[in-house]
């Protein structure tokens, strides 16, 4: 069933405060106007315009990860996090893009294309791409100024679109067992083009023919949390136009898993495209969904001590937290340990992580000292947005400890 | 204090200006968030200097207004003021600051295998300081008592900024008027309250819940007095009406039957034998009484699904309309389906949809009146209903409030409720307390 939610539903909010018992951001600082409860009523009252929707106004629905947490816990049902972006969208259809930000949605992220042709230009410049796995560190710091400090992945060369054929076969001699299209998501196909290859891998050896569909775009969830609906629909359309004649789609990113089985809900019932919309957010399944049910090949080379960290994306949005470690449980050689607050959120939530860097600091702290207590050698987690973050507080906390993608360990490799 | 610690931004002040209920809004002009005793002293000292009013504030999910700012002000938040400072499982206490969260105050107790049974529904957002200030209370009530059954000391500020540690952490204490319990439930009307030391049980080891359905709501009302008569003691027994049996069946289906007036859950807990005896005599009474259907839930998984039912049913009560009067009467046991009878005869006579929820076996009900507060002629007929809802509580022996408080939502019952007498000393108290008037003012009693 499809709902698209409109800031009306912040009226369903009874106050009750459940919400400031899961919110990331509100155990924090403790601060009404930054949990939903809050939100919900400055939402309320800026509906019926007895609050001003002013900059600070604006500055308040950002201080959100849109992490779920408070939806999942609500006794009314109130979908938060929903609310928050159409509140965002109402907010900026008064108040413009700032420039940047409309070059970055409306033109490089809207347009593959574009971006891969900018992408591919700053790969050449030294120090912010990866070659066979070693970082040219000149310019690093340089980057981690423009993000106050969070060191970002370096990007990859080639991209993974040029590293891959249309149609990847599973290898000689394993039984096929049908066609899955491949939704790689951005961060896969610029930055971590090695774990997008892996993915494909384990899909392969695992007995499926993968289909990795060209022309894709991003799949418009920053875009839309941002507040732009409009380029978000637009991005949207342009993905299920690409994805109409596939009976399965498998995505590695928990966040673009998120974003695509929504687009049901990014749609008003009576638009044209929403029932396409919905056809394909029911065929969409996360990698370690897909697998968990479907059955991989998988081993490792030597023992090793895991520990998983829920993405707010797979586990909240999707309700996936039993299936990757399932897969984790099952591979021959891993000892799986559960950390102490396992589903608490990294602290990115995109660009939250930038904009409130403190916040986003105090969150990652606790996430690396739970990892810590754990004593794994392995973090295993399914979003490259918890890759970025994690990869960054293990760096910044000299942690003993390698950060990667469920795939990762699933090709049987340590090393990436 | 730094910067971090105070909110004076409009937008931030907005999200000051309300509590869990649906009538009441007011801005503070600052929040602060103190962190420690000292500086509670300090803010408190200034404003008395200044006649600045002080309304201390929880998580503000309480249901009396009684944290929303009337006189503008400050709102002094202790939600940062969030340390267990001693769980001490051989003295049978806790120590906590007031900002802890009571599920968090729980969950840290229950790894000890001790127990804090007050449980007012709130507990995933109510903090301890605003539950000891409301003397809050949940299903646990019936065999267990409320908050203050359980205050044993606590650390307070007086708003000259005087700093008072008063109690101590046994369970008799009588040593001059007991100030702790003069505190306990005084809305942070006196002293605002920064560290308390509860009483701790060890947890019971076993527990069963047993479900009952009936035809009629007075029916249920009727089993609940003979089951406590017969000396059988459940450590909760929650009550539901049809309204809330269909929402149930909505969100979370138990295979209730719709057409059922009522229904009843039961926790019954201690030893093993003990509660599965308990447990057949609940069974048997509601039985007798001519209960539609009653049994015990088949395991601890279906047990808790009971309950989170029933916590899904009773906040979609609040949800149910734009304004929801969720009245807090309770009446003495035996009067208890005389006062279902009586709110069932008011619904029709307004015209109103009352939904009867309720914590049956202490006799604490929550009425709840569905209305709007900007449809003037619906709300004049709820708000005549809730009149006449409260005179019947006061008329069978009971209170006004259960469990809520008086804060905003009840003031102008009062005196209907105290004798005027009796309202004078809650001033000359309130006066030796805070002769500056700055503390949470405009609650409890109308001015004269």
């Amino acid at each position: 069933m499809s709902h698209y939610p409109t800031i009306d539903d912040a009226n369903k909010c009874m106050k009750c405060g459940f919400c400031m018992y899961n919110c990331p951001i509100y155990k924090v600082d403790h601060i009404e106007s930054h949990v939903a409860r809050g939100r919900n009523m400055l939402i309320r009252q800026a509906g019926d315009k007895s609050i001003p929707t002013d900059a600070d106004y604006g500055e308040r629905l950002s201080y959100c990860l849109l992490c779920g947490r408070c939806a999942a816990i609500c006794p009314a049902k109130v979908p938060s996090p929903d609310i928050n972006v159409a509140a965002r969208t109402n907010f900026l259809s008064q108040n413009n893009l700032s420039i940047p930000k409309q070059i970055i949605y409306r033109g490089i992220l809207q347009h593959r294309n574009m971006m891969a042709g900018l992408l591919g230009i700053a790969s050449w410049v030294p120090g912010i791409s990866v070659k066979d796995g070693k970082p040219l560190r000149h310019m690093a710091d340089f980057t981690s100024i423009l993000t106050r400090g969070l060191s970002l992945p370096k990007l990859s060369r080639p991209f993974l679109s040029s590293r891959l054929r249309e149609r990847t076969l599973p290898p000689k001699g394993t039984k096929s067992r049908g066609q899955v299209a491949l939704f790689p998501g951005c961060a896969f196909e610029f930055f971590f083009a090695d774990i997008g290859q892996g993915i494909v891998d384990v899909l392969t050896k695992s007995g499926f023919e993968v289909i990795y569909p060209r022309d894709l775009t991003c799949c418009g969830l920053a875009v839309r949390s941002a507040g732009d609906l409009h380029t978000a629909q637009l991005m949207a359309s342009h993905n299920i136009e690409k994805l109409s004649s596939f009976d399965h789609i498998i995505t590695g990113c928990a966040t673009c898993g998120s974003a695509l089985k929504e687009y049901g809900n990014w749609f008003s019932p009576d638009a044209p495209l929403q029932l396409k919309a919905q056809s394909i957010s029911n065929k969409v399944s996360d990698f370690s969904e897909f697998l968990a049910k479907e059955g991989f090949e998988s081993q490792i080379d030597e023992p090793l001590t895991v520990t998983y960290h829920d993405p707010c994306h797979l586990k909240w949005h999707q309700g996936i937290s039993n299936q990757p470690r399932e897969i984790l449980r099952s591979i021959e050689g891993v000892k799986f340990v559960e950390m102490e607050g396992a589903d608490d959120c990294c602290g990115l939530g995109g660009a939250f992580s930038i904009a409130h860097r403190d916040l986003s600091l105090s969150i990652q702290d606790k996430k690396m000292q739970s990892i810590k207590k754990t004593g794994a050698k392995v973090v295993v987690t399914s979003c490259p947005g918890c890759l970025i973050q994690l990869k960054d507080g293990v760096r910044r906390n000299n942690l003993p400890v390698e950060v990667m993608h469920i795939s990762q360990l699933m090709r049987g490799k340590r090393k990436p | 204090m730094s910067d971090k610690g105070l909110l004076t931004s409009p937008v931030d002040l907005e999200s000051y200006s309300f509590d869990g209920t649906t009538s009441w809004q007011s801005k503070p002009e600052a929040v602060v968030f103190p962190t420690t005793t000292e500086q509670v002293s300090r803010i408190l000292k200034l404003a008395t200097e200044y006649h600045i009013p002080v309304t201390p504030r929880g998580a503000g999910s309480n249901l009396s207004g009684g944290s929303v700012p009337v006189s503008g002000g400050i709102v002094l938040c202790t939600t940062r003021m969030n340390k267990i400072i001693k769980v001490d499982g051989d003295s049978f206490t806790v120590t906590t600051e007031v900002g802890v969260v009571l599920n968090d105050l729980n969950q840290e107790l229950a790894r000890n295998n001790l127990f804090f049974p007050p449980d007012p529904q709130s507990f995933l957002a109510a903090t301890i300081g605003g539950c000891v200030s409301e003397n809050a209370g949940g299903p646990y009530a019936v065999k267990y008592g409320v908050f203050k059954h359980y205050l044993l000391g606590l650390t307070a500020v007086l708003p000259s900024g005087v700093i008072l540690k008063l109690g101590g952490n046994t369970v008799k204490n009588v040593t001059g008027y007991d100030l702790p319990q003069i505190i306990c439930g005084s809305e942070g009307t006196l002293a605002v309250i920064t560290q308390v030391t509860l009483r701790v049980l060890t947890l019971p080891p076993a527990h069963k819940t047993v479900i009952a359905v009936f035809d009629k709501v007075v029916t249920s009302g009727q089993a609940v007095h003979r089951i406590l008569t017969e000396g059988i003691l459940p450590a909760k027994i929650e009550m539901m009406d049809n309204w809330v049996i269909r929402r149930i069946e909505e969100t979370t289906p138990l295979g209730l039957p719709l057409e059922a007036g009522a229904m009843l859950l039961f926790e019954l807990d201690g030893n093993t034998a003990a509660v599965e005896r308990e447990a057949e005599g609940v069974i048997k009474s509601c039985q007798q009484t001519g209960a539609i259907e009653v049994r015990a839930a088949r395991d601890s998984e279906e047990a808790t699904n009971f309950w989170t039912a029933r916590r899904a049913g009773f906040s979609a009560v609040y949800g149910a309309s734009p304004t929801v009067f969720a009245e807090d009467v309770t009446v003495p046991i035996n009067r208890i389906a005389d006062l279902i009878a009586k709110v069932e005869e008011i619904a029709k006579n307004y015209n109103l949809t009352i939904i009867i929820i309720g914590h049956a076996g202490d006799g604490n009900l929550h009425p709840s009146i569905l209305t709007d507060k900007n449809n003037v002629e619906h709300f004049r007929r709820a708000e005549r209903a809730v009149n006449e809802i409260f005179l019947a509580a006061l008329d069978f022996g009971g209170a006004i409030s259960g469990e809520h408080g008086i804060g905003l939502e009840k003031k102008r019952f009062m005196k209907q409720a105290m004798q005027p007498e009796a309202i004078d000393l809650l001033r000359g108290i309130k006066k030796v307390f805070d002769p500056a008037g700055i503390l949470n003012p405009g609650k409890i009693w109308e001015d004269r």
